[in-house]
């Protein structure tokens, strides 16, 4: 039976590869689930992706009440509903920390460059996902904070309006933009990410796992090779062991803390009091509220807009900014530290209410 | 470079591999038939299949005769079903608009009432004498076989 | 006195007389209700609805005077002059083809008109509620008639004591109807249709509706209330004693949101202003009390229930709709109530009672749900920790690796 599919399949290469596998085991190999934990939020994400498209109407009419429908009639809709909710937070937040573990741990150095940007490239997928996602729901919560959302697009000179009108399928966000938004988030970015993930994962495979400079130089110092441990199954089971407390902590939060619902969107209402995006974009949202509205002369919203781009760049050019020598390497691990009490302060501002 | 190391055999005995290996596969079944259960529960659909918010059935036609009307349950309001005199069919969210009571029929008057404050609408839904201040809010009505379906106006 | 004196005398008497009623026509207003911002005439005239229609000065007060101003109108002569254009239909139809002409003819029937043909000027005549120079239509809200402002145009004299003193009429019932439900619709939820002063005594023929008239005003709304008195012993009860009819137990002006402690045969309840225990009808008295007590803790405790399950994160939308439903039968008792019979009234407390039990059924179905949700969770959580348990031992049990 076994010999069927081996004569067709590469099997056996793939089952030596992943016998073959060895995963270096020191100080920071912790962080090494990071990736792991994220791509397990992923696969729920498509799994519970799927089974809402199968109910799930994106039409400005029908979408909250088919949400509604999914939530109170579907047997386990409401499970599946908040799984998905909480398990795209949650990826977010697995996405960053995995970013800046590999930053820290400096993992993009050469020959990782690409799995680095097709890595950042994924970060913003996944931001993207999140914000599309966020409007298909059709309450008044996602309405107001896509509306201000796309109004910050429109800050950019010349090309401004017309990004606006890209983004929203017309002018205004009505049900276009939720028609847009669904194309997107359930069409366009799988299949942007689905390229990408597997341009990473391979690479990962390919170049094996990165170890920080500090144990390479122990190790060169103690003319040691560094331990390792392989991946079947050693890894491996430590993986699945992390991915099914992942699977519990997204099953207690569906349960004791269910997505909610919310009013349905009126466009014609004014918007409520407090509309804010959610966490993962709060720190930009903060940010903006704090400039100027103008700067030498220049819209404040734009020198925003203008910083923060030049960082994603500069985020995404990192293996070729740091020349990775020690003091090049100390630099951007300080400049990452500066960034990530920037990004929480700012949330922990937005949350408490302060302007 | 991936660094290879050097795997040896289990040292331990056979029997005890084995069973704590036949605890981790009932315990897996047990999880997969967790996640699979509310799943493969999901798939099936439930017995009303759409939204009682965006259609929802208003009744036989054929025992709806012609000047009198039927109240039906359309999400969490009730919607006034009329067939008038001349054998249409009419719909309304029965809701008046004055102070949210529930309208009726008048087959005397053949227009629509509302006994709280005497509110009088059309049948085209039109607030024509008394306290309230906006029409009622129509809705299509279609008949599917002998079934009346109402639905929002698109 | 020579003639010249007398005349001179005759002269200025008229000249003081005239001043003083002009100065009375302004309307200085009581010291409790709001004064109106007071224009000069010929400023305030620009906006007038009058002005636009192409009237003058002139048209009203006649030619100017030597000195450049125009003759003052007696207040005995106002509504004669209004009603030369306001009761010509002719005339009207020239500039509003709908408008009524019938205001004067309605105003001679009220006290007002009344007491002004006796020569009696302390009383109300046009301009005191229209104003005399910036007159915008009624349906303008600036209009001290519009229907927000009816009550306190009125409240100008009906709520100062000073001038109410000389008729013997009670200054407070400004504050009474300011208290009531109407004075609530109108004011705080600006709905345009809840009845003001005029809505109930009329506005040019204002007169206090009679004991035999009361139920017929108020039936002008609640249609199906008075149906159902007229049709009950009561309305013949109310009649020989001579008594109007809704105001026995709802009050003409302080109308409070009626509540089911006022049946009963208890000192706080109405009913036991005239009957006790001994009466035929205290068996019903009773019965109608229970049926709002049993239908009102109905009401309340499944909507608990409800709220309970929606903040715990539960949809409930077919409960909200037979609360809902029971709500409205609770209302259809309290039209009952009118009846002042057992029948009609137990069948709704008994749909009213389904409806509240529906409703906690519903929201009791939900809190059970929740907690078949979070006893199933704890069955899987159970299930994946043996099998974290299993697995860990697992691990720890893998080959040493060098």
């Amino acid at each position: 039976m076994r010999s069927w599919f081996t004569a067709r399949l590469p099997l056996a290469e793939l089952e030596a590869a992943i016998r073959h596998k060895t995963v270096p085991q020191h100080r920071h190999s912790i962080w090494y689930y990071l990736g792991g934990m994220t791509l397990f939020f992923f696969l729920v994400q498509v799994v519970t992706g799927i089974l809402l498209l199968l109910y799930y109407r994106p039409s400005s009419a029908e979408a909250y009440d088919s949400v509604q429908f999914i939530m109170t009639r579907v047997p386990f809709g409401w499970l599946v509903r908040s799984i998905h909710s909480w398990s795209a937070n949650l990826m977010v937040g697995a996405a960053f920390a995995h970013l800046f573990s590999v930053l820290f741990l400096k993992a993009y150095r050469r020959p990782r460059e690409v799995v680095w940007i097709s890595g950042v490239m994924l970060l913003f997928l996944s931001l993207g996902f999140g914000f599309t996602g966020y409007l298909l729901p059709w309450n008044e919560v996602a309405f107001f904070a896509t509306r201000v959302g796309t109004d910050i697009a429109g800050a950019v000179p010349y090309a401004g309006d017309t990004i606006v009108r890209l983004l929203r399928g017309g002018p205004d966000v009505t049900g276009a933009t939720l028609t847009r938004f669904y194309g997107v988030h359930v069409a366009v970015l799988p299949a942007i990410t689905t390229a990408l993930l597997g341009l990473h994962l391979l690479l990962v495979q390919y170049h094996g796992m990165s170890v920080p400079p500090s144990v390479e130089e122990r190790a060169k110092r103690e003319n040691r090779p560094v331990p390792t441990m392989p991946f079947v199954p050693h890894f491996a089971l430590r993986d699945l062991f992390g991915w099914t407390v992942a699977l519990a902590l997204l099953a207690g939060l569906s349960a004791f803390l269910p997505w909610e619902l919310g009013h349905k969107a009126d466009p014609f209402a004014s918007a409520p009091a407090g509309i804010a995006p959610e966490w993962y974009f709060l720190w930009t949202f903060q940010a903006l509220k704090y400039m100027p509205a103008h700067v030498l002369g220049i819209d404040g919203e734009l020198i925003a807009i203008g910083a923060m781009s030049l960082g994603a760049m500069a985020l995404v050019l990192l293996p070729f900014i740091d020349r990775n020598t020690a003091r090049s390497r100390t630099i951007v691990t300080w400049a990452a530290i500066a960034a990530i009490a920037f990004m929480t302060t700012m949330t922990v501002l937005a949350l408490t209410g302060g302007h | 470079m991936p660094i290879r190391g050097h795997v040896p055999q289990s040292d331990q005995p056979a029997g005890r591999r084995s069973v704590l290996n036949w605890l981790l596969g009932t315990w897996s079944a047990g999880v997969l038939g967790a996640i699979a259960f509310p799943v493969l529960r999901y798939l099936v659909p439930p017995d009303i299949p759409e939204a009682p918010t965006l259609s929802v059935k208003g009744g036989a036609a054929s025992t709806l005769a012609p000047n009198s009307a039927r109240i039906v349950p359309f999400g969490s309001t009730p919607a006034l079903v009329i067939r008038t005199a001349a054998g249409d069919l009419k719909a309304f969210d029965g809701t008046c608009t004055h102070l949210a009571c529930t309208v009726q029929y008048r087959a005397d008057l053949e227009h629509i009432w509302c006994a709280c404050h005497n509110g009088h609408y059309d049948l085209n839904g039109k607030n024509i004498s008394g306290p309230p201040p906006r029409p009622l809010a129509e809705y299509d009505a279609h008949v599917q076989g002998d079934e009346i379906v109402l639905s929002r106006k698109a | 006195m020579t003639g010249a004196w007398r005349i001179g005398s005759v002269a200025i008497a008229c000249g003081l007389l005239a001043g003083s009623i002009t100065l009375r026509a302004a309307g200085a207003p009581g010291p409790q209700a709001p004064a109106p911002a007071v224009k000069p005439a010929a400023e305030a005239f620009s906006d007038d609805v009058h002005a636009k229609a192409g009237l003058t000065c002139e048209s009203c007060h006649g030619p100017k005077k030597a000195d450049g101003g125009y003759a003052a109108i007696a207040r005995v002569a106002i509504a004669p002059l209004c009603a030369r254009c306001h009761a010509d239909a002719a005339y009207m139809r020239k500039f509003a083809p709908q408008v009524r002409v019938d205001q004067y003819a309605q105003y001679q029937t009220s006290v007002h008109g009344q007491q002004m043909a006796k020569g009696e000027t302390r009383v109300a005549t046009c301009n005191d509620c229209h104003q005399s120079h910036g007159i915008v239509p009624v349906r303008d809200t600036r209009s001290p008639v519009a229907p927000a402002h009816v009550a306190i145009t009125c409240a100008r004299c009906h709520a100062d004591p000073a001038r109410m003193a000389p008729f013997n009429r009670s200054p407070e019932i400004f504050n009474e109807w300011s208290k009531s439900v109407h004075a609530d619709a109108l004011l705080k939820r600006g709905d345009r249709s809840a009845p003001t002063c005029s809505t109930c005594h009329g506005s040019h023929g204002a007169t206090p509706p009679g004991a035999d008239s009361v139920a017929n005003v108020c039936a002008q709304c609640h249609v199906r209330e008075a149906e159902l008195f007229k049709k009950s012993r009561k309305a013949e009860v109310f009649a020989a004693l001579g008594q109007a009819d809704c105001l026995v137990c709802h009050s003409n002006h302080h109308i409070a949101p009626p509540q089911a402690s006022w049946i009963g045969l208890d000192d706080k309840a109405l009913c036991a202003t005239c009957h006790d225990e001994s009466v035929a009808g205290a068996a019903v008295i009773k019965s109608v009390r229970k049926g709002f007590d049993e239908v009102l803790a109905a009401i309340a405790s499944a909507g608990q229930v409800l709220d309970r399950a929606e903040t715990a994160g539960m949809l409930v939308e077919d409960g909200k709709l037979a609360l809902h439903t029971a709500s409205e039968a609770h209302v259809r008792m309290r039209v009952l109530v009118h009846t002042f019979t057992a029948p009609p009234f137990d069948d709704v407390v008994k749909e009213g009672l389904a409806a509240a039990g529906e409703a906690q059924a519903v929201g009791d179905a939900a809190m059970d749900e929740l907690q078949y949700r979070r006893r199933g969770l704890a069955v899987a959580t159970l299930v994946i920790l043996g099998f974290l348990a299993t697995l860990y031992i697992k691990i720890r049990r893998l080959p040493k690796v060098a």
